[in-house]
Formats: C-alpha cells, sequence, structure tokens
C-alpha cells in the first residue's frame, strides 16, 4: 500500500528525503567544528565502500610503481650504454698515455745513454726484425739520405745491437751480433783480457781467441774493445753465462746478449769514424 | 538488473573518483562522474528511482569527499528529481538530448551547492563562475561519450533500460 503511494506523491517524498539530507548536512556541518568530522552516517558509507578505493590504489600504486620501474629500468639502460661508451673511450685513451709513457720512459733512457758517446749519433725505429733464421737482421727507417753508412753501430740504451751492412735512401738493414756472420772485437770488463766475438746463429754468441788460462767467470760482462774499426769501445754487448775449459788453448765461452732483440722499437745509430780503404788494405 | 547496473556505474564512478583524486587531484574539480550517473538513470522518467538514485551517489560522494556529508546526496538529488520529472512528462531521448539534461543538471547541482555552502557554512566559493563553466562542459562531453557508448553496446537506448516496469 505505502509502495503505491510513494510513487503518485513523488514531491513530498522529495521534501522528506531532502529535509533528511538537510539535517544531516546540519548536523555534519556542526560536528566539525567539535572535533568529531565524520557522522556516524557517513562513517558506515565509507566502510561500505571503502574496499573500492584500496583496490583502485593498490593497483595504481602498483602500475605507477611498474611504470616508473619501467622507466628507471630504461633511464639506467641508456645511462648503462652511455657509461659503456664512456668507459671504451677511457680505456682507450688510457693505453694510449700508457703507450706514450712507455715510449717516453724509453725514449729518455736513450737519449741519456746516447749523451754518454762522444760521436755523432741519430735515432732510428726499427721496422722489421728478423731473428728466426741464421741471419740475424734488423731493418730501420734511416737511410743514407739521414747520414747513415754501412759499418755505422746500432746500439740501445741496453748495448749493442749490431752494426749496418746495407742502406738505402730511407732505410738500412742491420746485421745483428747474434748472427753467424757477425765478428765483434771484445773484451771481458773485469779482466780486460780481449777476444772475437761472433753470433751462433741462435740468440747468443760466442767469445773467441780467449785462452785457457785467462780468468773469465760467468757473469763477467762483456764490453766492445773498439779494435775492429767498427764499434766503439765500451758499449756492453752481454755477460758471459758459460765458460768452459776448451779442446785446445782457447776456452769455450758463451754469452748472453744484453740486448733483448725481441723487445727493439728505438735505436740509437752511431755514426763510427771509418778507417780510410788504403789503411785497411796497406800491407807493408 | 537495473540496481545491478546502477551498482556497478557507481562503482566505476567511485573508481574513477578515487583514480583522480590519487593521480589527478585537481580534475575533480572540473569532472564530477556521480551526476553522469545520477542523470543517466534519472532520464528514465522514473522519480522514486531517480530519488533513490541521487541520494545514493551523493551519499557515496559525500563520503569520499571533504564536503559536508549530504550535501552532494542533496544536490544530485535535486538535479535527479528535475530530469525525472521532465522526462515523465517529455520524450527526451538520444545523446543530444542526454548531454542538454546533464549540461542543465550540472548547472543546477553547482548552483545548489552554491547556495548550501553559503547558508550552512557562510563560505563563497573562489573562482565559482569559471569552475562551474568548465565542470559543465568536460562532465557533459565524458557523459555524451559514455552514453553513446551505452547505446552501442546494450544494443537498446540505454535510458529505456532504466524505464522498464518493476524496476525501483
Amino acid at each position: 500500500m505505502a509502495a503505491e503511494v510513494i510513487p503518485r506523491r513523488p514531491t513530498l517524498l522529495l521534501i522528506v528525503v531532502l529535509s533528511v539530507l538537510f539535517i544531516l548536512m546540519s548536523l555534519s556541518s556542526r560536528t566539525r567544528y567539535i572535533g568529531e568530522t565524520r557522522t556516524l552516517a557517513e562513517r558506515s558509507v565509507m566502510t561500505v565502500f571503502s574496499p573500492v578505493p584500496k583496490v583502485v590504489n593498490l593497483i595504481g600504486g602498483t602500475a605507477s610503481d611498474m611504470y616508473h620501474g619501467y622507466l628507471d629500468m630504461r633511464r639506467a639502460v641508456n645511462e648503462n650504454l652511455q657509461l659503456n661508451r664512456k668507459v671504451a673511450t677511457l680505456t682507450a685513451e688510457n693505453l694510449k698515455l700508457r703507450q706514450t709513457e712507455s715510449d717516453l720512459r724509453r725514449i729518455r733512457g736513450l737519449l741519456g745513454y746516447s749523451e754518454q758517446i762522444s760521436m755523432q749519433t741519430s735515432l732510428g725505429h726499427a721496422v722489421m726484425l728478423d731473428t728466426s733464421g741464421r741471419f740475424k737482421s734488423l731493418i730501420i727507417d734511416r737511410g743514407s739520405d739521414d747520414g747513415v753508412t754501412v759499418n755505422d753501430a746500432i746500439v740501445n740504451a741496453n748495448g749493442l745491437i749490431g752494426r749496418v751492412i746495407l742502406t738505402t735512401k730511407d732505410m738500412a738493414k742491420i746485421q745483428l751480433v747474434t748472427d753467424a756472420n757477425c765478428s765483434v772485437g771484445s773484451l771481458i770488463e773485469r779482466t780486460r783480457r780481449q777476444g772475437v766475438l761472433r753470433g751462433d746463429g741462435t740468440n747468443a754468441a760466442a767469445l773467441h781467441d780467449i785462452p785457457t788460462l785467462a780468468d773469465v767467470k760467468p757473469g763477467d760482462r762483456v764490453l766492445t774493445a773498439g779494435i775492429d774499426g767498427i764499434y766503439p769501445k765500451g758499449i756492453p754487448i752481454g755477460a758471459v753465462v758459460k765458460a768452459d775449459q776448451g779442446p785446445n788453448l782457447f776456452k769455450n765461452i758463451t754469452v748472453r746478449p744484453s740486448v733483448d732483440f725481441g723487445t727493439i722499437e728505438e735505436v740509437i745509430i752511431i755514426h763510427t769514424r771509418k778507417i780510410p780503404d788504403p789503411v785497411v788494405r796497406y800491407a807493408p | 538488473m537495473r540496481w545491478l547496473r546502477f551498482a556497478i556505474g557507481l562503482l566505476i564512478a567511485l573508481t574513477l573518483h578515487s583514480l583522480l583524486d590519487s593521480f589527478y587531484p585537481n580534475a575533480l574539480a572540473f569532472f564530477d562522474p556521480y551526476i553522469i550517473l545520477a542523470i543517466y538513470y534519472s532520464m528514465g522518467g522514473n522519480v522514486l528511482g531517480a530519488i533513490i538514485a541521487g541520494v545514493t551517489a551523493g551519499l557515496v560522494q559525500d563520503a569520499f569527499s571533504g564536503a559536508i556529508f549530504g550535501l552532494h546526496a542533496f544536490s544530485l538529488t535535486v538535479c535527479a528529481y528535475i530530469v525525472a520529472y521532465i522526462n515523465s512528462r517529455l520524450v527526451l531521448r538520444g545523446t543530444l538530448a542526454f548531454g542538454a539534461c546533464l549540461a542543465g543538471a550540472i548547472l543546477v547541482n553547482e548552483l545548489v551547492i552554491y547556495i548550501l555552502v553559503n547558508i550552512l557554512l557562510k563560505q563563497r566559493i573562489e573562482m565559482f563562475e569559471q569552475g562551474m563553466l568548465v565542470k559543465t562542459i568536460f562532465t557533459t562531453l565524458f557523459g555524451m561519450l559514455v552514453y553513446q557508448l551505452l547505446t552501442l553496446f546494450l544494443r537498446e537506448e540505454p535510458v529505456d533500460a532504466t524505464k522498464r516496469s518493476g524496476g525501483w
């Protein structure tokens, strides 16, 4: 009965509803000033519908976290890429600087050594090295145009490398002291005993013509004697590693060169004073 | 069925309210999903249903906003009643008619709120006219879009679905 009456009098219903709502509003506006900001009706509605904002916040928060996580990941990936590029650049730069530092140290050593030599010197770079066969040779980037002539001595900070055996305008071929055809007038630094050093075709050399009675011990330093008309006196050649009694009057002495031929990069060319041919060929 | 639709609509409105509150708090000053719901159910011309829709949607809106509890319920009930009353006398169908009703309802709603806030809190609403205009435009456009989508997906005039006998 009541359900049938209400729709026929909607205006009355509206007035009742609005009056109730107005009372509710008045209560609500009054409670705002006495500390309690939520009425019972308001709390009830909130309790019923509170799961919705909670779920929305949860989903929204998760979606936001995922989105920001994705953005952070993208940023991190880009940053990582940039850092990798930077690391590559810096590594290359570092290698270059290390190389430069190493070159500088080596060249300083060479210059320091070349200042000790009273003769005219110049600097050259090794361009080819052949120490694999019996004939040990080295090619440098200085030739006759740079004043390089046959029989110029070639050294580095560690000692004697060899001599020039062939020149072109811009290159020169060096015979290493370990070459089987190379002979150097040498002496034992400790005893000043002189002999002839010849390459043995491997990576060592043998000191010949040292009498069995001579005092030679492993570890003795061997220098150039300056008596062959090619090599200046006093250039380190190497050290005695073995000194045996030979089958005849002379000792068998093995010398390990002080230069590591596998690491030659820069060399000093000593423009030695050549003995004129008439003097060399003079026979009384 | 209509109760269920209304409940789902209310949940969607509350979800939109929560989302906007979380991510774009200022957007709620220009957009009101509850009034779209209330007016949609008032377009059927059922006055009793319109009053219930207005009260329910308004109370939920009040509970989750900082307003005095009952303020939006009051204003939405007034709007819903007027729209339902007009629709019980006239045959208004289609998206444009819904948009016109919605726009008018928003204006009335804002005016009622303005008056009630003046009476109960003795406060003036800052930038009332501008806020009302922007809210009317945005909410009306969004409401018309929703109405159009519902027309497409429900395969019948949405208003008719809220008007069958036995409802409310």
